[in-house]
């Protein structure tokens, strides 16, 4: 089971963790920072309450399997590290060039 | 994910799920009321008569705010995740009962009666609400809220608070006498690697803060607040790494070190962790020593310090109790920070590493 978004057409990212409120909070400040110039928006919420429009959740590997159960049609893009993590790049090199996201 | 046909995740991935959906579940009934447990612990630590500036009319603030303000929180919150205002409601009345049950706080009472009297009351608006005579919606709604939540309030005295008295009042008991035998240290046994798989808000706020409350309005302070958040093992790990860690820690630690300790966000700290899993040594090690430290020398706070960031641990320290605090802190940090060094090899093998891939790009 994979989906897949093409990143031009990426209007919403949704960070994901535990409680929706720590670590979520943090990546969305940075995130919507260096989206900003695609006109994405960005929002953090709780893993189990990722809303039905969002069009990429980015999520903690470790917490990957309950974003995929809660959000059984969009990709779930996964990274390791809060700070640094290639994920993070990648994601906005897609967005900006329109490649293909999967997850 | 490009394989077409995965393979059904392994027995332990989808247990570890399972609790972390329990436990986030616990957690999101008290996590967003944290704002009142902060009023509550800054109230406390200010006017109660040990407090910094005595004052016996404020201070009549404190017993309803944890008796009543914070359980009816958890209550409705845990009733709202069920089934919305309504779940919210009913749960609400529902906490009464089991508030009026004990003369503690009855958080786990309201973590369970919440959500069971909402859920009841979702299983009953789907049996009847599509048979409603048009014109009656508004009328059966009100009085269904009404009697079931009144019912389940009465349910809750009689039943469910007494029962869940007993229960925490066990689990109290049992802490008491962990700490009291000096065995408590070696509940970092279990904190520490149940953090690291994102457990720490399901075992913070679904387990110690309730039991911390409990003892905190016998005792005025409580232990267990320091258990998890404590933010020294992190710091110690994320200093090691900053030190003697592989390339990318170096880079990336030191702005975790400021997140983890000062804006409290530990998850920051966990991936260093699952990237080189001895370390879990490093903060049971820490988590233990700052145990042992906070438990010789009688520490505890007034109420849940959330975030686990320094600045939230020490709003809610009472006044005289910052040396204990502070001393359990610098401790943890010292021996996480030690004994993470140590396994890293004090940097001799991420040189190692590096080295080697030098040679390899130099080679192709």
């Amino acid at each position: 089971m994979s989906n897949t978004i093409n990143g031009s057409d990426v209007r919403k990212v949704v960070i994901a963790c535990d409680a929706g409120m720590g670590s979520s909070a943090l990546l969305k400040t940075q995130l919507a920072q260096s989206l900003k110039p695609y006109g994405v928006t960005v929002e953090h919420t709780a893993v189990n309450a990722i809303p039905i429009d969002a069009d990429v959740v980015v999520t903690q590997a470790g917490l990957a399997g309950r974003a995929r159960k809660s959000a059984p049609d969009t990709p779930v893009v996964t990274f390791q590290m809060f700070l640094g993590d290639p994920a993070f790049t990648k994601l906005e090199a897609a967005i900006r060039d329109g490649a293909d996201i999967d997850g | 994910m490009t394989t077409t046909d995965e393979p059904r995740p392994a027995f332990k991935e989808r247990a570890r799920a399972s609790i972390q959906r329990f436990g986030g579940y616990l957690a999101a009934m008290v996590m967003p009321n944290i704002g009142a447990f902060l009023a509550f612990g800054l109230i406390t630590a200010l006017f109660i008569p040990t407090g910094w500036l005595p004052n016996e009319s404020m201070a009549e603030l404190v017993d309803p705010l944890i008796r009543f303000l914070l359980p009816l929180l958890i209550g409705y919150t845990g009733g709202t995740l069920v089934h919305g205002q309504r779940g919210g409601v009913v749960g609400s009345i529902a906490t009464m009962g089991v508030i009026v049950a004990s003369d503690s706080p009855m958080f786990l009472g309201a973590m369970v009666i919440g959500p069971l009297s909402a859920l009841l009351m979702k299983l009953f608006d789907a049996a009847v609400q599509p048979k409603i005579r048009a014109g009656f919606e508004m009328l059966v709604n009100n009085f269904s809220a009404g009697i079931l939540g009144g019912i389940m309030a009465l349910f809750g005295l009689k039943v469910v608070g007494p029962v869940v008295a007993a229960i925490t009042g066990g689990l109290g008991t049992g802490v008491a006498w962990l700490v009291d035998m000096r065995l408590i240290p070696l509940v970092s046994l279990i904190i520490e690697p149940a953090k690291v798989l994102f457990l720490n808000n399901a075992i913070n706020h679904g387990v110690l803060s309730p039991l911390g409350v409990q003892s905190a309005e016998e005792t005025g302070k409580a232990i267990t607040f320091l258990f998890e958040a404590n933010p020294g093992p992190g710091l110690g790990i994320l200093l090691a790494c900053w030190f003697f860690g592989p390339k990318i820690s170096r880079a990336t630690a030191p702005g975790a070190i400021i997140i983890h300790f000062f804006g409290g966000i530990h998850e920051i700290y966990f991936p260093y962790l699952l990237a080189q899993p001895k370390l879990i040594l490093a903060a049971i090690a820490g988590g233990m020593t700052g145990v042992t430290v906070f438990m010789l020398t009688g520490a505890g706070l007034v109420g849940p310090a959330s975030p686990g960031s320094i600045i939230a641990v020490l709003a809610v320290t009472p006044r005289g109790g910052f040396v204990p605090v502070v001393a359990g802190v610098i401790a943890a940090a010292t021996v996480s920070f030690l004994v993470a060094s140590l396994l890293l090899g004090f940097g001799r093998q991420a040189r190692k590493e590096e080295q080697a891939k030098e040679r390899e790009s130099a080679e192709t």
